[in-house]
């Protein structure tokens, strides 16, 4: 069905962020310091083989500025105030060092150090008297805005200030006063306090529009544009607001939003197959609930993090454990490859702690902890042992060395009633088995004496005492005989439907036996009868016999007539040879029995029927959960260079040091059956004091509202990060969300009921120019709608979605050229595709239920932007590729889905081509055409009419309108107005 | 803005062709401010683009054409004469033989039906089947020690298309591309060509791009309109009706930007509306062979029925190397080659149908100049037992597979012209002499590309792969032009 074109184009990989930084005092040459300018350079660059972990090569430390003067085999590294005597200096210009093509430093931070050591060399304060193993984090990494304690900030005082709704408006209002005028000067003249406002409130068409999107991430109905449009009252806006955050499919959006930051797939990754991972969606299910109950954030936190723990080691399971268990698959979710054959165990297991500790950390601490894996960190006060010490509140739970497979840590949901049903059904289907197998022995012992009658009478006892024998029990002639007779030798319960198979032959067989036995009879008693004969008569009577009755003389008539019973005739046999006439009988009755059998039929019967019976019972539904094993403590170690093999010093369980509220975790809490260390550490980071947790999720929330965040890179609120634009609204805004008892739902209506947010986005171009990036918030800004979406969207407009709720994921498949689109896989040994499998509705469900298979994303995602699970993704990039615009003009999706868009028009919209057109733009882009626009697209379709024919004469004049209806809604689909939100 | 590190919204819509490049990044970039400070490091992932990039040393070739030939062409027959075989003819085979399927086997030798004469200069043997192929004898290189291995075919597949035995690697074609970029940012870098009658062994997984990046995945040409998915319309949607469509959604989005003045993203997204028409047409350009002379036609077979369907694809193929593609691949249909049985009338209607296309191939492209950094490669991934399969009188009779000593033929972008390299035994069952492993053909090949094999990795769960992924691959100096 959806064809896309992912050759062209890939956005599985989140983008580079190109984007650069502004160091603290660029441009004050005067008074760079070691500590701020210099020392985040080395650190970055030189550290590593110059003071870190002990390595000093060629004698030099450069982690102080003292060491650094003092210098190294080569002598002093720098000789202050005199830049062109420093061998530091020159080594690096030439480009020596770092050493590599790649590892340059930029001709801006050669500067610095030049200027550094130009005005003396000087530092922010006396340094460290000794440095330890660990490094030692400046005062100006310790100040870092993010690591600062979190309080609510006052708020600012704005003179004049216009238009602002509610709090968030003053923050805003208070920093645009810094916006710079535009490159036109004229119209953004910076005295000017207009200048500074805030754009005019959207209209209500717009604003419908953007709310639904941005909460449900579907199009508002028409019946939901007019009742907004004619609801004049002061509350509309506010009720609207309720209205969505009450609709099941507000969980769907913003569950889809976590699941991202979480790395939610449907696979495992990590090895070529990538086999599907069935019990995930479970957690998928998990967080769409949470985010519709507005499940308070700190315990949606505590449950992702140590939902086990808060369960205990009970087995009963409640429906609020096993909500608990099935949160814990937030840390199940990383790539994971120890359930394949010929993976590394031990690199595969470590790997996944490594990709967990990297969900956890960009998820809830906006810090890359993960780049401290096998190292200090760069550029973030986060050392090599603080990873490690981090690393041991999850230990417990994933135990490298104790570890359990994607299959063995599965929960089974089953209640007692449902094992109890299984016991029934199953005991049920076993005595149907039991049945037929009865049935089966019966047919193998009658095959068997059917058998024998084919075989030489003297055989037939040896023979089935050999097949009753037990194989090994067998004698060397017992085996030969069997051999001899493979038609004996192989009758099987397995085999009796080759028997089947073959009934006419067989009964052939037997019956051309009896037909050789009777004769056998005749002549023998033939043979009797003579006897009886006198001697001298015999031998006529005996000519007589052999000649053929017509030919008989009149003599040998009446001769035979007088010894009547030598002329036996199977009838005579009865009295003559009683034993013989019993042993016809058993063939008769053997052909006869195997010309009525149907053993293949009859077995089947049983066997449909326990299948039947086995179908009845309840699926047993699993979690993939992560429990702690009671009891287990093992011991962290650092490993040198992040190895696994080269295990260092022990550490114990503990945030990151330079977090002065991170204290250390007990390392076995005794009140509870597992060591407590995930419990502990969560709700450390819920308790309201964290300096990061609550600003990185108030950041996010504020992102998907306003297409960028206060702080626009949401992972990483470290140095590489980008600063906030406004860091006492995030602030203000990390405080409400605490003290609102982590309703995330309260933080949209705080928002939303900003100015801010009801912007318009329409404004004048200078102002773009001046603000490109809308980082100053004077009007909306004017968001591409997702992949998901975008897909959502395109089903919803056109009628087809299907609302329903949760549940197995919607599979998706290779089509015949390789791109992922919607259906069940059905291959054959060689890959080639067989019969489709119809999907029904399913095909039509929201895209967060479609599988996300980590080796196969749905083209039509793929193409924009769907975000690459290695292992999760912070922020989805927003492309702007050909490829997009190929699948839109030309895939079967966007064929297909314009179709049952014009379909719908048809059947909503009456008969009148004018009312068709007017619902399109309604349900594509949320408000009513202009007359001009109708009169456009109502001639468009005119010509597309035509056109439609002349492509192909036989397309009758209806079809060809339903066609150019459809190009019509063709364009609306693929045009910015739909897939942009203002 | 006029500083030279400022990106213009076209050279950014161009970059974004095949790119991921986000806009933003324009904007970012004109506030020159920025520019002062130092450019992050590539901490949160990397960028991926078909854009050429140079390779590790001087390269030889610069794309590639391969012919797969699925099932297991009979070297033996074909390009690998055994005379020992006809001499032995019916009689038991001497050794031991490894089959794959036991069920039809028999060990009685089977000498070949057709006779082997020398050709060209080179005087390298081929059998009267491929009367085409050998015309072309001094022009390619016959290398019959190939081997997998491995004697069924998904695996040997695998081996021969993606380095390895196990599905879900990244295939040959993507190797290339994510190594090199292609010469175009109008067609696709990587090209997949299926049989019309049907997928080969495997499917799909035949140009898949595994885990590397969905870019390098191969772009199928099909048999039926649309040719290439939504590079062009369904045959109801063309002509007018497109050009009306995007009359009319350029109407709309103009419409839209006349709101957004100075919306860099919405005014690209109408250029990349314009590009992917470009792309359309360069698609159906480069699709049409009708500009071809009546010449090339013939010299393709595109006159005669048996050979038209084949000359035509690899006339397409030439066409799309001669227009920056980087790899073409062409697939026979499902097990075309597989000749279990009845090898006397399979084996020779197999051969017409490909045989005059693919000795085409090389003399087309020899006469314009491209064969010399062109690659062309004749092949499938295996080939057959000297012994009768399926022993049931001389119309019935096959043979089984043999992945242990193989041929196939290599020309162009520095491989060695004219002759032949290694040998298999005197039945040709096992190669014996200058054994080319598939992981021996891949180092080779991609260091005539200019690629150092060990060096071209792609980062994975911590490790780095490559298609040879730690197999032992040497680079065999006697397949190359010395």
């Amino acid at each position: 069905m959806m064809q896309a074109f992912t050759q062209l184009v890939q956005s599985t990989v989140p983008l580079v962020l190109l984007a650069v930084v502004v160091s603290p005092a660029a441009g004050d040459a005067e008074a760079r310091t070691y500590e701020t300018d210099v020392r985040p350079i080395l650190k970055a660059h030189c550290f590593q083989c110059h003071g870190e972990g002990g390595e000093k090569e060629g004698g030099l430390d450069v982690r102080l500025r003292r060491m650094i003067v003092a210098g190294g085999e080569s002598g002093a590294a720098i000789v202050p105030g005199q830049p062109n005597e420093s061998l530091l200096l020159e080594r690096i210009r030439s480009g020596e060092m770092p050493p590599g093509e790649d590892r340059r430093l930029t001709p801006h931070d050669i500067t610095v150090i030049q200027q550094w050591i130009a005005g003396g060399a000087t530092t922010a304060r006396a340094e460290p008297e000794a440095l330890g193993d660990e490094p030692i984090f400046t005062e100006e990494e310790r100040n870092w805005w993010s690591f600062q304690p979190l309080l609510r900030p006052s708020l600012p005082h704005v003179p004049n200030a216009e238009r602002t709704a509610n709090v968030v408006d003053l923050f805003l209002a208070a920093r645009m006063r810094e916006l710079p005028p535009g490159e036109g000067g004229a119209a953004f003249d910076p005295s000017s306090r207009r200048a500074h406002a805030f754009a005019p409130r959207a209209n209500p068409s717009t604003l419908l529009r953007r709310a639904s999107f941005d909460l449900l991430g579907l199009p508002p109905t028409p019946a939901e544009s007019s009742a907004f449009a004619a609801d004049l009252g002061a509350d509309a806006w506010p009720r609207l607001i309720d209205r969505l955050l009450a609709s099941p499919h507000y969980g769907e959006r913003w569950g889809r939003f976590w699941l991202d930051v979480a790395g939610y797939a449907d696979s495992e990754g990590y090895t070529d197959e990538d086999v599907v991972r069935p019990h995930a969606f479970r957690f998928r299910d998990y967080v769409i609930a949470a985010f519709n109950a507005d499940k308070p954030f700190d315990q949606f936190i505590i449950e992702q993090l140590a939902g086990d723990e808060l369960v205990g080691a009970d087995s009963t399971l409640t429906a609020d454990a096993i909500e608990k268990l099935t949160a814990t698959g937030f840390l199940r979710m990383a790539p994971d490859g120890t359930a394949a054959g010929g993976v590394d165990q031990s690199l595969a297991r470590n790997q996944v702690m490594a990709d967990t500790i990297q969900i956890v950390g960009t998820s809830l601490l906006g810090l890359t902890v993960n780049c401290a894996q096998c190292h200090d960190h760069r550029y973030d006060p986060i050392s090599h042992a603080d990873y490690y010490r981090f690393r041991a509140i999850f230990e417990p739970a994933l135990d490298w060395k104790n570890w359990k497979t994607p299959p063995a840590r599965q929960v089974s949901l089953y209640t007692e009633a449902d094992r109890a049903t299984r016991a029934r059904l199953e005991a049920e289907a076993q005595q149907v088995d039991a049945e037929r197998k009865a049935v089966a022995a019966n047919y193998i012992a009658r095959t068997i004496e059917q058998e024998l009658l084919l075989v030489a009478d003297a055989l037939r006892d040896d023979l089935r005492q050999a097949y009753q024998t037990a194989a090994a029990e067998r004698t060397a002639e017992q085996k030969k005989l069997l051999g001899d007779h493979p038609s004996i030798a192989n009758i099987s319960e397995g085999a009796l439907y080759l028997y089947d198979r073959r009934r006419d032959a067989r009964v052939r067989d037997i019956e051309s036996k009896r037909a050789e036995k009777l004769q056998q009879f005749i002549v023998a008693a033939t043979a009797r009868e003579l006897a009886k004969v006198p001697d001298e008569l015999r031998s006529q009577v005996q000519s007589a016999l052999e000649i053929e009755v017509a030919r008989r003389s009149p003599e040998q008539t009446s001769l035979l007539a007088a010894y009547p019973t030598v002329t036996v005739t199977e009838a005579a046999l009865a009295s003559l040879d009683p034993a013989a006439t019993a042993e016809l009988a058993v063939y008769t009755e053997a052909a006869d029995e195997v010309r009525k059998s149907r053993i293949k039929q009859h077995l089947q019967e049983f066997s449909d029927k326990a299948a039947g019976i086995r179908k009845s019972i309840p699926p047993e539904p699993f979690v993939r959960a992560l429990r702690e094993a009671a009891g287990a403590v093992p011991p962290t170690f650092v490993f040198h260079r992040g190895d696994h093999g080269q295990p260092k010093q022990q550490v114990l369980p503990a945030g990151l040091s330079v977090l002065e509220t991170d204290a250390a975790i007990d390392a076995n809490d005794p009140l509870l059956p597992t060591t407590g260390r995930r419990l502990r550490y969560a709700r450390h980071l819920t308790a309201g004091r964290h300096p990061l947790v609550a600003r990185v999720i108030a950041n996010r929330i504020w992102m998907h509202h306003f297409g960028r965040g206060l702080v626009n890179s949401p992972g990483d609120f470290g140095v590489l990060g980008e600063r906030p634009s406004h860091p006492q609204l995030l602030d203000w805004l990390a405080v409400e969300l605490i003290e609102s008892g982590w309703s995330v739902k309260h933080l949209h209506r705080l928002i939303m009921a900003s100015h801010a947010y009801q912007q318009t986005s329409e404004v004048d171009a200078s102002l773009v120019d001046a603000d490109p990036d809308n980082t100053f918030y004077a009007r909306q800004s004017v968001r591409r709608l997702d992949g998901d979406a975008l897909r959502d969207a395109v089903l919803a407009v056109s009628g087809k979605l299907h609302h329903r709720l949760y549940g197995e994921p919607v599979p998706v498949m290779e089509d015949e050229v390789g791109q992922i689109v919607i259906g069940r896989e059905n291959l054959d040994g060689e890959r080639k595709p067989t019969k489709p499998i119809p999907l029904g509705g399913e095909a039509f469900r929201r895209s967060v239920y479609v599988q996300a298979r980590r080796s196969r994303p749905l083209a039509v995602f793929d193409v924009f932007d769907a975000p690459a699970m290695t292992p999760n993704c912070d922020r989805r990039a927003t492309s702007n590729v050909a490829p997009q615009s190929l699948l839109l003009m030309n895939s079967e999706f966007a064929a297909a889905f314009s179709l049952h868009f014009a379909e719908r028009l048809g059947a909503d919209a009456g008969s009148e081509l004018r009312d068709q057109v007017a619902l399109g733009w309604q349900l594509a882009y949320g408000s009513p055409p202009q007359e001009g626009d109708l009169e456009a697209a109502l001639s468009f379709v005119e010509s597309q009419s035509e056109a439609m024919q002349g492509n192909a004469a036989e397309t009758l004049p209806e079809a060809a309108k339903v066609q150019a209806l459809a190009s019509y809604c063709h364009a609306l689909l693929s045009s910015n107005r739909f897939l942009y939100v203002e | 803005m006029t500083s030279n590190q400022t990106v213009t919204r076209r050279e950014f819509v161009k970059a974004g062709a095949f790119s991921l490049a986000p806009l933003a990044l324009a904007s970012l970039l004109k506030d020159r401010q920025l520019l002062a400070g130092p450019i992050k490091p590539n901490v949160h992932g990397q960028r991926f683009t078909l854009e050429p990039r140079p390779p590790h040393h001087e390269p030889q070739a610069h794309a590639m054409i391969s012919l797969f030939m699925q099932g297991g062409p009979s070297q033996v027959d074909l390009l690998d004469p055994k005379p020992i075989l006809t001499r032995m003819d019916g009689q038991k085979f001497p050794g031991k033989i490894k089959y794959d399927d036991v069920g039809g086997a028999s060990s009685k030798i089977l000498g070949s039906f057709w006779k082997f004469s020398k050709h060209g200069q080179c005087g390298t043997e081929v059998s009267e089947l491929l009367p085409h192929t050998a015309g072309i004898v001094d022009d390619i290189l016959v290398i019959r020690s190939m081997r997998t291995g491995v004697n069924n075919h998904g695996q040997s597949i695998h081996a021969m298309n993606s380095g390895r035995t196990q599905r879900g690697r990244p295939s040959l074609g993507s190797w290339l591309t994510y190594g090199l970029g292609a010469e175009t940012d109008e067609l696709p870098a990587f090209v997949a060509m299926r049989d019309p009658a049907g997928l080969p062994v495997e499917g799909v997984l035949n140009w898949s791009n595994g885990w590397l990046p969905s870019l390098f995945q191969g772009t199928v040409i099909r048999a039926r309109e649309p040719r290439i998915l939504n590079l062009e319309p369904p045959a109801r949607l063309r002509g007018d009706v497109q050009r009306n469509y995007l009359a009319y959604l350029d109407r709309l989005n103009q419409q839209q930007l006349d709101r957004f003045p100075e919306n860099t993203d919405l005014a690209a997204r109408i250029s990349n509306f314009e590009l992917a028409a470009r792309m359309q047409g360069a698609a159906r350009e480069a699709l049409d062979i009708s500009q071809e002379t009546k010449a090339t036609h013939e010299l393709y077979g595109l006159h005669e029925k048996e050979t038209q369907e084949y000359g035509r694809r690899c006339l397409i193929a030439r066409r799309m190397v001669e227009r920056g593609v980087r790899f073409v691949q062409l697939f026979t249909k499902n097990q075309y080659w597989d000749h279990h049985g009845s090898i006397l009338t399979a084996l020779p209607a197999t051969c017409r149908k490909t045989d005059r296309g693919a000795a085409a191939l090389v003399t087309d492209l020899k006469q314009r100049g491209m064969l010399d950094t062109t690659i062309v490669h004749w092949g499938g991934e295996m080939g057959r037992l000297p012994v009768i399969q399926n022993d049931a009188g001389r119309a019935k009779v096959g043979r089984d597979h043999n992945t242990y000593g193989f041929t196939m033929w290599v020309a162009g972008g520095g491989f060695r012209r004219g002759g032949t390299y290694g040998a298999t035994d005197e039945f040709g069952h096992h190669a014996v002499e200058d054994i080319v492993n598939h992981f021996d053909y891949h180092a080779t090949l991609l260091h005539l590309f200019g690629l150092d094999a060990k060096q071209l990795v792609f980062k994975r769960n911590g490790r780095e792969e490559s298609l040879l992924s730690e197999q032992p691959g040497k680079i065999q100096p006697g397949l190359m032009q010395a």
